[in-house]
């Protein structure tokens, strides 16, 4: 019992990374940007939602008001620095890199590097869960999980059946092609940055409601993230997801039959091997 | 110039260590040793880190595997355990290379992987490690480790300065395994493969092996460093090794310095180090990450080359500028009578991509004197064929027998020893080496090795033999179209090869330039190489071959001498349509 | 519709077309012929801005495109279909037809150029649904054809769409070609199968090693001796 209840509860968290991943693997796949600073982002929203929240006593989930705007713009004109700056797949990764070591050191420069955490007064998500037959969870996890399966969905549904969702198909596949069908790249580019920015300030919202905060929780995400969004295939929004998922719930499994801390050992070593059985993703078919 | 160089790096380490067994004569306050002690834990990781990443092309985020492995050994066995320091050292780098050659292993095996995947890899193994190193309670299992105080020889004064001294051997080792890498075959090996991986493998280089070994050496560089490290930091957490600065400090440090060459390391980790120094005097600690995260993303932006290569092409080379007299004798002494016997043989030959078959039971026999053309309409498989016979694609059915010898599935470098050469459609030389060097290149790993100086004179004399002669110490970059394609032309000739295969190497020039590229096929041709030329303009054709093979979707339509093949009706009708007989 | 005019291309240093000069009448089906590496496909990928190292003109329609970004030169009524075919692999054959009609004119009435197509291509109609890389070799011809009439071009740019086909495929590619021909769409066709492409248009240029050797009335090119020495070297 108590190994379904972690098993599904790691389903949901699973969730939350599959939300942070999925701007990772778009930008990644479609723009050929791998931006780590996304994790920057996360985290400065996260940071945002438990500032506005405690001081406004703003309903932590109405934050959003403010950080997904402000994400937008900063993810857009982040990918509109990249594509004038003529940045390749490998030096985005390490210039992003960098960008990532500053956003942390700031955000522990203006917030310390202490835990935090919004109170219980400002918000009364942390504490309520809602009961399933006997099995209990915490409103906070099962929020982060519709959210993701909403937002993944709606995002499928708006890659297969709008123009504008087949034009980002399409350049991912063809860039070339593409552009001479119409597709504005330097558009394109910043309107997807702009829009993994939006999911940035939603997953740190998400994370906000329900963990202490650290600037350090970015590097933790980091390997998790990365995971997820090659175990899901580059790219793959509905991948993504099951992958989120899946390493969700075998971290679940995990820290109950062994124990916490061996989640990470078991999952990175998942990892190195589906990276070496499968590297395109396991849920991707084979090309052709 | 290799003996040079280690006597200069033996004289640094020797004039700085000078610093801690002469410290009291010179007055050096003991608070500046334990910052050079800092400053040469970085020299060692930052050069094991540019062993593979830098020379190779291929990026780690795995530095702090290599640090933890190291640190850990020498905190459990010695500290814990009270084994012998120094023997600790030793494991420390035994169990680093068996990680690094687990890693290899793995990873260099993919033929998809690429440099991003690569780098995510790396990234992943220090977590695992990490997250081992937590939970097992016989390694660390949360608590962390005090490491005490190994006895060392009172004459050499204070533990700081045995820290100081030992931590200055390691770091003078790495640098000077660094410095012989660079200047040895390995080092060019690298070198080829971050310029131009499939090129270097083409050429016969043994890419796998050598990636495998910076890999290995890079790790057991670490591993040291790490072990030492236990002692300078006394008290082993997981998060002291294993954390993320270490990558990030390494990659800046690389990336600043420069990472092509072994001294970037060296120098961007003395100025990381003292740059660190110095904000944590003005009390900016804080600030630290910000500033060497920016560092890090305006050196990528600005200055992807490093400092040290930066300051360097600022002066005029003068370094390998003497030309050396090229050596002709084993280019001429090859000038063989005709042969007859069979260099080539395929049969059956199929490649299938998905649903599309490239080539479809082609059966062909080269004779070992001939220079066949061959030609055919676009798709019809020509490339495809060359990159079978050159062992870039395996064939989906079928054999190719080349010398003899039974080549199908061998990996190209090992093709490239049995005797066939080829050149690319696009030309892609090694962009980071001279012309005479991308030319001697060829022959230190190609069919009958040589030394370098050896090799340079050879290449001289494979460039005179396509006219670039007077262009060896110019870089890829200033060279025209056409001398590009005559310097692939003779960087396949340095591997003396048996089979050249020219894939369209006339493309794009000037009717000049052609009739020029014309002769210098014909001049090899006359040298004894057989030469298997995939040219689209029949009147050179016409010129050069002795026999034209035509292809057309995958297979053989017409084969014979030229003038008989090109105005074979069939053919005729190929080309240009299929009422073209009339 | 389409004037050229001394235009010039390079690959880096190495240039590809030498001044060339070339015409294309409103409705008239013109083709482009030549050996390969003559520069054939360059040019119209010049035409169409997928080349940037470009000098000389080139006028649609009134308006010189040198220099303007590829994805506003489709905007002057110009749709590719592009040597080796390109279709997108991993979309559906729907898909890749409504990529065609990306821009804002196009899409408006994209069901109704849709279903003509699919009248034009059968074939395509039963494999709406399939993903375009399952697609024979020309399927996926006329596929990328298709796309590129989903655009509402003017003028329709094609390369090589002969290219690894097998004959009786070829003519029933043609077939559709001279039917959109009839509708009164411009054709710029590159091509390398001589006679087919003559039997198409009316009027032909012979490039050859990146300049215009030749050109005049279709007939006069089959019969010419030049066509064959251009072609065949």
């Amino acid at each position: 019992m108590i190994t379904i209840q972690s098993a599904l509860t790691g389903l949901l968290l699973g969730g939350l990374y599959a939300l942070m991943a999925a701007g990772v693997s778009v930008t990644w796949g479609v723009l050929r940007i791998i931006n780590l600073a996304h994790f920057g982002m996360i985290l400065i929203s996260a940071y945002l939602t438990f500032q506005l929240a405690s001081d406004w006593g703003l309903d932590p989930i109405l934050t959003l008001a403010v950080t997904v705007p402000a994400m937008f713009v900063a993810g857009g004109a982040l990918q509109w620095a990249y594509d004038r700056l003529g940045i390749s797949e490998l030096n985005s990764l390490l210039a992003s890199f960098g960008l990532l070591i500053v956003i942390v050191q700031l955000v522990s420069n203006v917030w310390s590097a202490d835990f935090q955490r919004m109170s219980a007064a400002v918000n009364p998500y942390a504490t309520a869960s809602v009961g399933i037959g006997r099995l209990v969870f915490p409103v906070t996890t099962l929020l982060a999980f519709l959210v993701a399966v909403a937002f993944i969905a709606a995002a499928e549904l708006v890659l297969r059946r709008t123009f504008a969702g087949r034009a980002l198909r399409a350049f991912a596949e063809d860039r070339t092609i593409a552009s001479a069908f119409g597709i504005d790249h330097r558009r394109l580019g910043i309107v997807l940055g702009g829009l993994s920015g939006a999911t940035a300030a939603v997953a740190g919202m998400l994370f906000a409601l329900a963990n202490a905060l650290t600037p350090a929780t970015a590097f933790e995400w980091f390997g998790i993230v990365f995971a997820v969004v090659i175990l899901g295939g580059i790219g793959h929004l509905t991948g993504t997801l099951a992958a989120g998922l899946l390493v969700g719930a075998l971290s679940g499994v995990v820290s109950v039959l062994l124990s916490p801390a061996a989640a990470p050992f078991v999952l990175f070593t998942a990892i190195v091997l589906a990276l070496l059985l499968r590297p395109r993703g396991l849920f991707v078919r084979a090309a052709q | 110039m290799m003996a040079r160089g280690l006597v200069g790096i033996g004289l640094a380490v020797a004039a700085l260590s000078t610093l801690s067994l002469y410290r009291e004569t010179l007055g050096f306050p003991i608070a500046y040793l334990a910052l050079l002690t800092t400053a040469l834990f970085w020299v060692t990781q930052a050069t094991s880190w540019n062993i593979l990443s830098g020379y190779s092309g291929y990026f780690s985020f795995g530095q702090a595997a290599y640090v933890g492995v190291g640190a850990y050994t020498t905190a459990v066995l010695f500290g814990r355990h009270e084994w012998n320091f120094y023997l600790t050292v030793l494991i420390a780098a035994g169990l680093c290379a068996v990680l690094a050659l687990g890693m290899g292993l793995l990873a260099f095996r993919l033929r998809s992987l690429r440099g991003e995947i690569f780098a995510l890899l790396t990234l992943a193994v220090p977590f695992i490690l990490a997250a081992l190193a937590r939970i097992n309670g016989s390694i660390d299992g949360g608590q962390g480790i005090i490491v005490a105080i190994p006895d060392f020889p009172a004459a050499l004064g204070r533990f700081q300065d045995f820290l100081y001294l030992i931590t200055l051997l390691v770091a003078g080792i790495a640098v000077a395994v660094a410095f012989v890498m660079a200047h040895s075959r390995s080092g060019w090996a690298l070198a080829s493969i971050r310029d131009a991986e499939d090129v270097a493998e083409a050429l016969g280089v043994a890419t796998f092996r050598h990636k495998l070994w910076a890999l290995v050496a890079s790790a057991v560089i670490g591993g040291v460093g790490g072990s030492v490290f236990a002692l300078q930091i006394g008290f082993v957490t997981v998060d002291s090794v294993f954390s993320l600065t270490v990558p990030l400090f390494v990659i800046v440090m690389s990336v600043l310095g420069g990472r092509t060459h072994w001294f970037g390391p060296v120098l961007g980790a003395v100025l990381v180090v003292l740059l660190q120094d110095r904000l944590s005097a003005m009390a900016l600690l804080g600030w630290q990450p910000v500033i060497l995260g920016a560092v890090l993303i305006v050196m990528i932006l600005v200055a992807p080359e490093g400092l040290y290569v930066r300051v360097r092409n600022l002066w005029p080379r003068s370094r390998g500028s003497k030309t050396p007299p090229a050596d002709l004798s084993e280019v001429d002494e090859q000038l063989s009578v005709v042969d007859d016997s069979v260099l080539v043989e395929c049969r059956d030959l199929s490649k299938h991509f998905g649903g599309v078959r490239a080539v479809e039971g082609l059966s062909l026999q080269i004779r070992a004197g001939e220079l066949v053309g061959l030609v055919g309409p676009n798709g019809s498989g020509k490339t495809t064929l060359v990159n079978l016979l050159a062992g870039s694609l395996r064939p989906t059915r079928g054999s190719i027998h080349i010398a003899g010898r039974d080549t199908t599935g061998l990996p190209p470098h090992r093709i490239a020893h049995v005797g066939v050469a080829r050149t690319y459609q696009i030309p892609r030389p090694f962009a980071s080496m001279t012309v005479r060097d991308n030319v001697a290149m060829a022959v230190l790993f190609g069919r009958e090795p040589r030394r370098l100086a050896h090799a340079r004179r050879l290449a001289a004399g494979h460039l005179a033999m396509v006219g670039l002669d007077h262009l060896g110490d110019a870089y890829p970059s200033a060279l025209n179209l056409h001398q590009r394609q005559l310097l692939e032309m003779a960087r396949a000739l340095a591997t003396s090869p048996k089979l050249l295969l020219l894939d369209e190497a006339l493309a794009g020039l000037n009717p000049a330039e052609i009739d020029n590229a014309v002769e210098v096929v014909r001049r090899i041709h006359a040298s004894g190489v057989c030469v298997v030329i995939v040219e689209h303009l029949l009147r050179v054709v016409r010129a050069l071959a002795t026999r034209v093979v035509v292809l057309d979707r995958g297979s053989c339509l017409a084969d014979g001498d030229p003038e008989t093949v090109l105005s074979d009706p069939a053919v005729v009708r190929a080309y240009l349509g299929k009422r073209a007989h009339a | 519709m389409l004037e050229i005019g001394e235009l010039s291309a390079w690959y880096g240093d190495a240039r590809a077309l030498w001044d060339v000069t070339l015409e294309v009448g409103a409705g008239e089906a013109v083709c482009l012929i030549g050996p390969n590496g003559a520069g054939k496909s360059t040019l119209v990928a010049s035409v169409a801005g997928l080349h940037a190292s470009v000098r000389g003109s080139v006028v649609i329609d009134g308006v010189d495109v040198v220099g303007l970004p590829a994805h506003r030169i489709g905007g002057q009524g110009v749709a590719i279909v592009p040597e080796g075919r390109r279709v997108f692999p991993h979309m559906s054959v729907h898909d890749n037809l409504c990529l065609g009609a990306y821009r804002r004119t196009a899409r408006a009435r994209h069901r109704q150029t849709m279903a003509e197509v699919f009248e034009l291509f059968p074939r395509l109609s039963a494999r709406s649904a399939q993903l375009a890389g399952s697609l024979s070799g020309g399927e996926q011809q006329m596929l990328a054809i298709g796309r590129a009439l989903m655009a509402l071009p003017r003028l329709l740019l094609l390369d090589e769409p002969s290219l690894g086909l097998a004959p009786v495929v070829v003519d029933e590619v043609y077939e559709a070609l001279g039917e959109i021909n009839g509708r009164g769409v411009s054709v710029l066709l590159v091509e390398q199968d001589v006679d087919r492409a003559l039997e198409l248009s009316a009027r032909g240029y012979v490039l050859a090693e990146g300049r215009m050797v030749a050109s005049g009335p279709a007939e006069r090119l089959r019969a010419s001796d030049e066509v064959r020495r251009g072609v065949l070297g």
